[in-house]
């Protein structure tokens, strides 16, 4: 009895310490006029409010969600990963881009040196990249950061110190890796050797202890400091790539946001190696239809979607790579006519044949190279083309939060260990990415080359409507990122869905990854037979609601300021907010 | 008359009651003690940090087939159902190569003798459909089962415990399970 009660007391004293004026809703909307915050964990959503609620504004405020989210979703990001934030401040609009690159050793010849294959760098010392997310903090903070660094990572501190309840995806996903934690990250584990449960109470003094270092020395001392000479030597006892010198040189990279519209409304997402580009691509092919004539479960809307998915995609792993070392023709693929060459192939009437995807299907951005018209360029490029499809992958085990304070500054933030606990090697409380596995071992696009940043598909969104932001989108997912967000676009903007209806909707996918049509239960029996029987898609179903579709935590803003706020019920996220 | 044919069946009821409990009681559990999987989850292994802490003499394998079964060597055989993508892939091994694998193990290990634990340690994160069936499978050649109880809220392990008149043990939290362990195995 006596020990029921003291836990009862310490549950109290837990949920006590992090909500104690914070308003927080797990996977429930939540509205806010002193702004909102919606992240993968509600824990990581209130340790943003909190800053919000000291006077910090969204850039504080979401540093705060990013250290955070370092201690109650470790396995899926964290300061050893990477990541890309969009954001809006004082009407300015920036893209900070702290993805993690190929550290100098990493290079093809010495990769064929060593006998290592792309699987080799899937997983462990070797898939390491330079991460970013400290040097992302960093550029963001110049850029409009108010309240000091160390009382923007005090509430992840205190979370990795006092404590937080486990959630079941905190427990599922630790269970599941259970086998490679117990080999890699003892330290990690309850008492060391557990998995973390459901209802645990759990804490991290070795992060807690990083981050007190991190909160004395800075975030620089990440890349300069005793914690750079560790982690540097660490990776070196396990003959992985990285070194002291790729900390030292590493800086993440402030640009400007890709721009692109749908039906009036303002997107600014971020450009390549990630998948900004084809976000619009496939919202320009989209404008050509009258989807709100029909209904969002629709077999016919369904099919559009997943082809004109399908067609972005093709050129996502065609044309893609980090802009410093390849030629990628964005200002073509985010284009209105580039999209209606893209328009023409969509079959209304049956799916698409997948042997097709690299011939007839893939795209020509290089017809453009001399005219804006999609009218000349098609008639001055007859013939089709063959492209290999790139074999790398990407990692789908991500996390996305957004922020909005009171005077309307926006951030959208996606970051990442490519894989759950990244490369499984563990470091004072902390895992580091595996982002190398998404390079291949070649001189493609996406071949490795040391510096260089590798392709992924995150996709961090801000919406503006007449110049104010209206939506701030984002989801995990790999190759499922933009199909998730492009449903939820058009469920908002077409369908004129609430948030959580948008957010609470089955989702569809499209890509050429997949053979099949691949869908969460929920759409009714007919659509899926309808897609089946007439237009010879091979539907696969997925549960309902199924995680790899998605774990969006979206902001919407009202025309009276009002700021709403949901957090990825397929992920237990919630949404918080300050009360002042 | 009535009322004399209520007190008898009522005295049947609890007569019946405590034979099954005493039934259920009465299983005891030798070492040593080998453990697989079934499905290829890490419920498994976290098995084998419980049995450690519990002091109980075993082997851990994962893959642990028919031929390989030394069923002389070893006096209960625990099998640990979490079917995992993941873990079957890491492991090489098909699902259905996998459910073929652990019933002609189970019904290898009931030829010879051997007692079987059946369980679930992973609560309800596997109770998918492959789980499931790999579990109703399994079920006829158990003399036990053990369960996280968030796997039991459909009460399926209750229903396989009841129809087969074996012990079933539920546990809330992995370490709780080195009790359950010690129950089995009396020493």
């Amino acid at each position: 009895m006596r020990k029921v009660f003291a836990m009862l007391l310490c549950v109290l004293f837990v949920v006590g310490i992090a909500f104690s004026v914070i308003t927080m809703e797990v996977g429930k909307l939540l509205a806010s006029n002193s702004g909102i915050v919606a992240a993968g964990n509600p824990y990581a959503s209130a340790a943003g409010a909190e800053i919000l609620e000291k006077g910090g504004n969204a850039i504080d405020a979401a540093i705060a969600v990013s250290l955070a989210l370092g201690v109650v979703e470790p396995y899926a990001s964290g300061i050893g990963g990477e990541g890309y934030a969009v954001a809006s401040f004082n009407g300015e609009k920036i893209a900070v881009d702290f993805r993690s690159s190929a550290p100098w050793l990493a290079s093809v010849e010495n990769a064929e040196a060593l006998g290592l294959t792309t699987s080799n760098l899937r997983s462990g010392p070797l898939s390491i990249c330079t991460p970013g997310v400290l040097a992302g903090i960093i550029e963001l903070w110049l850029h409009g950061g108010s309240l000091p660094f160390a009382e923007l990572i005090a509430p992840a501190i205190r979370l990795a110190s006092e404590g937080f309840i486990v959630n079941n995806t905190f427990a599922s996903t630790c269970g599941s890796s259970y086998d490679v934690l117990l080999e890699n990250a003892p330290g990690f584990l309850k008492d060391g050797i557990f998995a973390w449960e459901t209802g645990d109470i759990a804490t991290n003094p070795e992060l807690a202890e990083t981050y007190r270092y991190l909160a004395e020395n800075g975030p620089q001392a990440f890349y300069k400091g005793e914690l750079a000479d560790k982690i540097a030597d660490l990776v070196e006892s396990k003959e992985g790539f990285l070194r002291k010198t790729d900390l030292e040189n590493y800086r993440a990279l402030v640009k400007e946001p890709l721009h692109g519209t749908y039906r009036g409304y303002d997107l600014f997402v971020p450009s390549i190696p990630v998948g900004g580009p084809y976000l619009i691509e496939t919202l320009n092919i989209l404008e050509h239809f009258n989807l709100s004539a029909f209904n969002w479960d629709d077999p016919l809307v369904m099919n559009i979607i997943n082809q004109a998915l399908t067609f972005a995609m093709i050129d996502l792993l065609s044309y893609s790579g980090d802009p410093e070392y390849v030629y990628v023709p964005v200002e073509t693929l985010i284009t209105k006519d580039y999209a209606k060459t893209r328009f023409m192939n969509i079959d209304l009437n049956e799916a698409l044949n997948s042997e097709l995807y690299y011939t007839d299907y893939l795209g020509r951005p290089d017809l453009f190279e001399d005219t804006d018209s999609y009218i000349e360029a098609l008639l001055a490029g007859a013939g089709v083309i063959e492209l290999e499809p790139s074999a790398a992958g990407v990692g789908e085990d991500t996390t996305h939060f957004a922020v909005i304070d009171k005077d309307g500054n926006a951030v959208a933030w996606t970051q990442t260990l490519s894989s759950f606990f990244g490369s499984k090697v563990y470091l004072d409380g902390f895992f580091i990415n595996n982002e190398m596995g998404n390079f291949t071992l070649d001189d493609t696009s996406r071949g490795l080359v040391p510096g260089k940043r590798p392709v992924t598909t995150i996709c961090p969104t801000i919406i503006e409507k007449d110049g104010k932001v209206v939506y701030l989108v984002g989801t995990p997912g790999g190759y499922y990122i933009q199909s998730t967000i492009t449903n939820v676009i058009v469920d908002l903007i077409d369908f004129g869905m609430t948030l959580d209806e948008a957010q609470m909707k089955p989702k569809i996918i499209g890509s050429p990854n997949y053979p099949e049509f691949r869908m969460e239960t929920g759409y009714p029996e007919n659509a899926r037979l309808f897609l089946e029987e007439i237009m010879g898609h091979t539907v696969r179903e997925f549960d309902f609601p199924y995680r790899s579709f998605g774990s969006l935590n979206l902001i919407q803003i009202q025309p009276d300021g009002l700021a709403i706020g949901i957090g990825a019920f397929r992920r237990e996220g919630g949404a918080s907010a300050p009360e002042y | 008359m009535i009322m004399r044919r209520t007190l008898l069946i009522i005295g049947l009821l609890i007569l019946s009651i405590t034979c099954f409990a005493l039934q259920c009681e009465q299983v005891v559990f030798e070492q040593p003690v080998i453990v697989t999987s079934a499905g290829q989850s890490p419920g498994a292994l976290q098995l084998t940090v419980v049995a450690k802490m519990a002091k109980i003499e075993h082997t851990f394998e994962k893959l642990l087939d028919a031929d390989q079964f030394e069923a002389q060597t070893y006096k209960t055989l625990i099998i640990v159902v979490g079917a995992s993508g993941k873990g079957l892939g890491a492991a090489g091994i098909e699902i259905d190569a996998e459910f073929q694998r652990v019933v002609l193990l189970a019904q290898k290990a009931k030829e010879h003798g051997t007692k079987i634990i059946l369980g679930n340690l992973e609560g309800e994160s596997r109770r998918g459909t492959s789980s499931d069936e790999i579990l109703l499978a399994l079920a006829p050649y158990a003399d036990a089962l053990f369960a996280k109880v968030d796997a039991n809220q459909d009460n399926l392990f209750t229903k396989i415990s009841e129809e087969r008149s074996i012990p079933l043990k539920l546990f809330e939290k992995t370490v709780d399970l080195v009790v359950v362990l010690n129950e089995f195995f009396v020493k």
